[in-house]
């Protein structure tokens, strides 16, 4: 009744940590969630793509009746430099990144909470005891469907964009480094939102809690932000009190991926990517030590 | 020259040297270090009755909540080749010992071992122990057969493994349907596949029959019987003292997160009998009364019968004898495992 074929046939299943990771992909991948997030993705990253084309497009090709038609004319005679043209593609190529990293932040919530949620963590932490070791392939894991979210936007982006410019008779080669530093930063964004929706699912192990907490952080952070140190700056007129909002992740995200400054006193990219960086490290970190001393629900 | 040589050579040698030491290690954690544990490397045929490593030991285990203390200093054992139940009324802390049992909650005092190991030690757990505890536990959206298979894909067996235990659990025919349109039953009976992926040496169970139907509960006992007499440790938590009565070999029953008896289940309920009561017919149920001595409390029935406590069966007939009194019946009234249950429980099932 007992005689298994399959297990007397096992041999070694590779190494555990990439087990556990595939393992985990494989839970994302037997659910329904990921395809409709990714349905829900494609369609807002197309309406994105047709919003950016055409504020792009009476970017280049000002409209005859606009008040200030000598600024306009001006403008779009800088859009229409090497340069100028390279920014708009960049701008192109990253289409969809506002709601797709939303998209990527609720999958890493999601990859967590759903353990608890379907009860499924005992389950888990039955098979592997060791529960930092699952924590870090489900980190794994997540950013890999990070990367393939980027990988979708970025693909439907070239392509929209190749015939974009060439309709739109400018032309700059989508290899420049403008544009592939701007697709980079957005693969960096894409894979540390995910991260921090993950370190965030495992913190607030609530699924309804931790989808708040992400959307509260992810489109409240940044009004909230500016609001506070706005207010701080009526009473301390400090130039670096307006660059303090870097410490919201919505804000250090915008700084991380703008090359330059992304609003003025802003600090420099790399504080931005540090920010976010150090988000992702803490919230991972914190859950797992929470994971460790907490019993299993 | 001859220093940047030597250096060189000295660091070729410690990075050998460690390649050799990270070799080790790493083949230390596929297969020897099963050997301890007695289970031959890669293999899992192991002779029926011969399962070393699978003797579950609680000593002292105690978990304290805020305001409670669920489980309370308890100590038992669980024998390989047995069916050991594990009973007690609601909140007597069976749910709380067991999940300590198996790594999931951490205990306050006290160890919880199998073949001598906590559970966060095992090396893979799933090919020692395997634990049914709740029924709803799968995604809602997962079909049967890909829940089965992530877990496979986890402990690192293969993933055909999967169909194998559908089959011995009769869901074959429901792999592929979603687990959220599973009846309860079909949800146990994953459970049970689920657990018996590793085909561990050791099942714990809590409460199986929880949603069976009859023919369910059966398969679940010959399933366990089975199990045991191939040299298994069975330990199955329940309410259902009559099924247990059929099933188990050995109990441990707790209350109020303590011991309240562990033993065989003759010897359980044995324990109890001396405070059982022996039934007497006889015409002459005054004199026998009589002839009883103040040791004896007799009872009258409703038929005429007499219930006799204080005294044996043995004592009674040989009164009777002394007085030449005519015996028509003389039966022992054993209790049942639910009396001695209840008995056992009385005033420690109070909510806490």
């Amino acid at each position: 009744m007992l005689d298994s074929p399959a297990l007397d046939a096992a041999r070694s299943t590779g190494t555990t940590p990439l087990r556990l990771v595939r393992a985990e992909i494989m839970k994302i991948r037997t659910t329904s969630t990921w395809w409709l997030f990714l349905i829900g993705f494609t369609v807002f990253t197309a309406l994105a793509l047709t919003s950016n084309g055409f504020s792009h497009h009476f970017q280049l090709y000002p409209q005859q009746d606009i008040p200030d038609r000598a600024q306009a004319l001006a403008q779009a005679a800088q859009a229409r430099t090497p340069s100028g043209v390279a920014a708009i593609a960049a701008s192109m190529m990253t289409s969809g990144q506002f709601l797709g990293v939303l998209f990527v932040l609720l999958l890493g919530i999601l990859v967590v909470t759903n353990e608890f949620a379907h009860q499924t963590a005992t389950a888990t932490f039955l098979t592997v005891p060791r529960r930092a070791a699952v924590i870090m392939a489900k980190l794994a894991a997540t950013a890999c469907f990070g990367a393939l979210f980027w990988l979708v936007a970025t693909v439907l982006d070239g392509v929209v964009t190749a015939f974009y410019l060439h309709s739109q008779h400018v032309s700059t080669p989508l290899t420049g480094w403008t544009v592939v530093r701007s697709v980079l930063l957005n693969l960096l964004a894409f894979v540390l939102w995910a991260v921090f929706g993950l370190g965030l699912g495992t913190l607030i192990r609530s699924q309804v809690g931790s989808i708040i907490a992400g959307i509260v952080v992810y489109l409240g952070g940044l009004a909230a932000a500016e609001l506070l140190f706005h207010a701080i700056y009526y009473f301390y007129r400090e130039g670096w009190v307006l660059g303090a909002p870097v410490i919201a992740p919505s804000v250090a995200a915008t700084v991380m991926i703008t090359p330059g400054r992304a609003f003025p006193h802003a600090p420099p990219q790399w504080a931005g990517l540090a920010v976010m960086v150090g988000y992702a490290l803490v919230l991972t970190v914190g859950g797992i030590v929470l994971t460790l001393r907490r019993d299993v629900p | 020259m001859v220093v940047l040589l030597a250096v060189l050579v000295l660091g070729g040698l410690a990075w050998l040297a460690w390649r050799k030491a990270g070799n080790n290690t790493s083949a230390l954690a596929g297969d020897v270090s099963l050997r301890p544990l007695g289970r031959p490397s890669g293999g899992r045929s192991i002779p029926a009755g011969q399962l070393p490593g699978g003797r579950i030991v609680a000593s002292g285990l105690t978990k304290q909540y805020q305001d409670v203390k669920a489980v309370d200093g308890l100590s038992f054992v669980a024998e390989p080749g047995r069916v050991t139940g594990f009973l007690g009324p609601n909140g007597a802390g069976k749910t709380t010992t067991l999940r300590m049992l198996l790594g999931l909650a951490e205990p306050t005092a006290g160890t919880a071992t199998v073949g001598g190991v906590r559970y966060a030690d095992l090396d893979q757990p799933v090919r020692r122990v395997g634990a049914v505890l709740e029924a709803g536990a799968a995604h809602k959206g997962r079909s049967g057969r890909d829940h089965l298979r992530v877990l496979c894909q986890e402990a690192g067996l293969p993933l055909a493994r999967a169909d194998e235990v559908l089959e011995l659990t009769g869901l074959t025919a429901v792999g592929d349907r979603a687990f959220g349109r599973y009846s309860l039953g079909m949800r146990q009976r994953l459970a049970v596949a689920a657990a018996l992926l590793g085909d561990p040496q050791v099942l714990i169970l809590d409460e199986p029959g929880n949603g069976l139907d009859p023919e369910g509960i059966r398969w679940m006992r010959d399933l366990l019987r089975t199990l045991a007499a191939r040299g298994r440790t069975i330990l199955v938590s329940s309410h259902q003292l009559p099924e247990m009565e059929l099933l188990a070999d050995d109990l441990i029953i707790i209350a109020g997160g303590r011991l309240a008896a562990m033993g065989s289940l003759g010897s359980v309920v044995d324990s109890m009998a001396r405070g059982g009561r022996t039934l007497v017919r006889t015409p002459e149920a005054e004199k026998l009364a009589a002839a009883l001595g103040s040791h004896a409390v007799v009872t009258p029935g409703d038929a005429g019968e007499l219930y006799v406590t204080g005294v044996d069966a043995a004592a009674i007939g040989d009164a009777a004898q002394r007085a030449g009194i005519a015996i028509h019946q003389l039966t022992t009234e054993r209790p049942d495992l639910e009396a001695v249950f209840i008995e056992l429980t009385a005033g420690k099932a109070a909510i806490r």
